[in-house]
């Protein structure tokens, strides 16, 4: 009986500082502690062999309730640049359309919009749809400039502005926002817009050389060699100041160009104009000589610079027998 | 080195300083008789614009193509000719199909790049600026636009006249 008493005693002594554990209080005091309450009536515990981690419940999942789709409670006079305002993957339940997209057997409907992958993968325009597209440009409008009066067709513009830059700007979903083509510049004008003698002229033409198109008379600088769009206006516009101011340099070497370097045929430093003279001056021992008529020089040249055509041989004919006074 | 770092950092502070005092001399007596005078640099000229668009899609070109035609219209810009190529690009790659032998035996892919051209006509630098940004904007994915821009440009002072003396 003692012992069973000694064990009941030493039980309660262990609950208590467990107790006393769990909220804190002073353990190794010899004064007790006021006891609130010792409980009488303690719950029948029940032998658990399990885990913590087993006992505890399994927690329940709370699943919303599918909201129905947007489109269902969309008013038909809605702003649907409020609804769709930037670009954004298709989304079925906002889009109030019945699409169908994708590839499904012969005979079958092609599948709806819900869950379909081949409506996600293309990019829509649903952010710019005709109402859009007016707002944002009504927006924008108030940066924009008209085009000056007098300039309405290329041949007002041309007399004025004769110089052309072309310059390309690139947009493209590369890592690398640079263009190796972004920066060349290509500077284009009409020959006949330059002042020049002949001279000059011929110099110039020899100085440009490819970069001239003798059937449309246009001069076309192009420069890409510098990293920088800005660099290589820059290089294109100084090629063109450079060739031109170049051009009436009269070297002393220019002098010595002969027969054979020529480009046309000139009837003045010819052997035509000699033989002509010594015809028209035969035998004559004054001291004014005479010299072939402007006629019958620009017809040889002709015979000569544009080939022998019918025309120009008729010509040449009617220069010479006028020239030696022969009547038919 | 040193010595002129210091100078440098000596010089700066000076600098901002009379900065300052230099607008604050301007900008207190005249604040009510002299509104700053607009000068800006005139502004550019440009011909033609040529918009050429490539995508492998050519629905999305299209489309595309329809939204920069309409913004083009609301800004009244001249819209010229718009056109695309009947064919796509095609470029082919033909592999083996196994890793190392069976050469009868052959894989090829191919990428088809479609392409789509636009012209606007008689722009100002502004007009320009404006609708390029507007419609590069918008540029859906993978569709890449390349803008070729024709400036008209007077004639520089120096070669109006011929050099008198060379």
């Amino acid at each position: 009986m003692a012992a069973n008493l000694a064990r009941l005693l030493e039980c309660n002594i262990r609950c208590n500082n467990a107790a006393a554990v769990q909220s804190g209080w002073r353990l190794f005091s010899n004064q007790r502690q006021q006891q609130t309450e010792v409980e009488d009536d303690e719950e029948f515990r029940v032998l658990n062999l399990r885990t913590i981690k087993q006992q505890a419940r399994r927690r329940e999942i709370k699943k919303n309730a599918v909201q129905p789709p947007r489109t269902s409670r969309m008013p038909v006079d809605q702003d649907w640049t409020a609804v769709w305002s930037g670009p954004r993957s298709f989304h079925p339940a906002s889009v109030p359309l019945p699409l169908r997209q994708g590839y499904t057997e012969r005979g079958a409907a092609a599948p709806s919009k819900y869950a379909n992958a081949e409506l996600m993968k293309i990019p829509n325009f649903l952010h710019l749809t005709p109402p859009a597209i007016r707002q944002q440009c009504e927006a924008i409008k108030k940066f924009c400039t008209p085009w000056p009066k007098g300039l309405e067709t290329e041949a007002k513009w041309k007399r004025p502005f004769p110089i052309e830059v072309i310059t390309t700007d690139y947009c493209h979903s590369l890592p690398t926002i640079r263009h190796p083509e972004a920066r060349r510049v290509t500077i284009t004008l009409k020959l006949s817009d330059l002042k020049f003698d002949a001279h000059a002229k011929d110099k110039f033409l020899r100085l440009v050389g490819e970069r001239y198109n003798q059937e449309t008379g246009v001069l076309t600088f192009s420069a890409d060699r510098c990293p920088m769009r800005k660099q290589n206006y820059d290089y294109a516009m100084y090629l063109l100041t450079a060739c031109y101011h170049e051009s009436f340099v009269t070297e002393p070497w220019e002098a010595t160009k002969s027969e054979a370097d020529m480009e046309v045929y000139q009837f003045e430093r010819n052997q035509a104009k000699r033989s002509a003279e010594g015809i028209l001056n035969w035998n004559a021992t004054g001291e004014q000589k005479d010299a072939p008529s402007a006629n019958y020089a620009k017809s040889v040249e002709a015979l000569i610079n544009e080939g022998e055509n019918e025309y120009n041989i008729a010509k040449y004919k009617e220069e010479v027998l006028k020239m030696l006074k022969i009547a038919i | 080195m040193l010595q002129l770092l210091k100078t440098l950092r000596l010089r700066q502070p000076a600098r901002f300083a009379s900065a300052l005092s230099n607008t604050a001399a301007a900008t207190l007596p005249g604040t009510e008789a002299t509104p700053p005078a607009i000068v800006g640099e005139p502004d550019k000229l440009y011909s033609k614009l040529e918009i050429e668009l490539r995508g492998i899609d050519p629905a999305v070109l299209k489309s595309y193509t329809w939204f920069a035609t309409t913004a083009a219209e609301h800004l009244g810009i001249e819209l010229g000719k718009c056109w695309s190529p009947r064919k796509a690009h095609h470029e082919r790659m033909t592999l083996l199909k196994s890793v190392h032998i069976y050469k009868k035996h052959r894989v090829q892919y191919e990428i088809r790049t479609h392409f789509r051209y636009m012209n606007f006509h008689k722009l100002t630098g502004s007009t320009l600026d404006t609708f390029l940004e507007y419609i590069e904007r918008n540029l859906p994915e993978g569709v890449a636009l390349q803008a070729s821009k024709t400036e008209l440009q007077q004639i520089p002072e120096h070669l109006r006249q011929p050099p008198e003396q060379v």
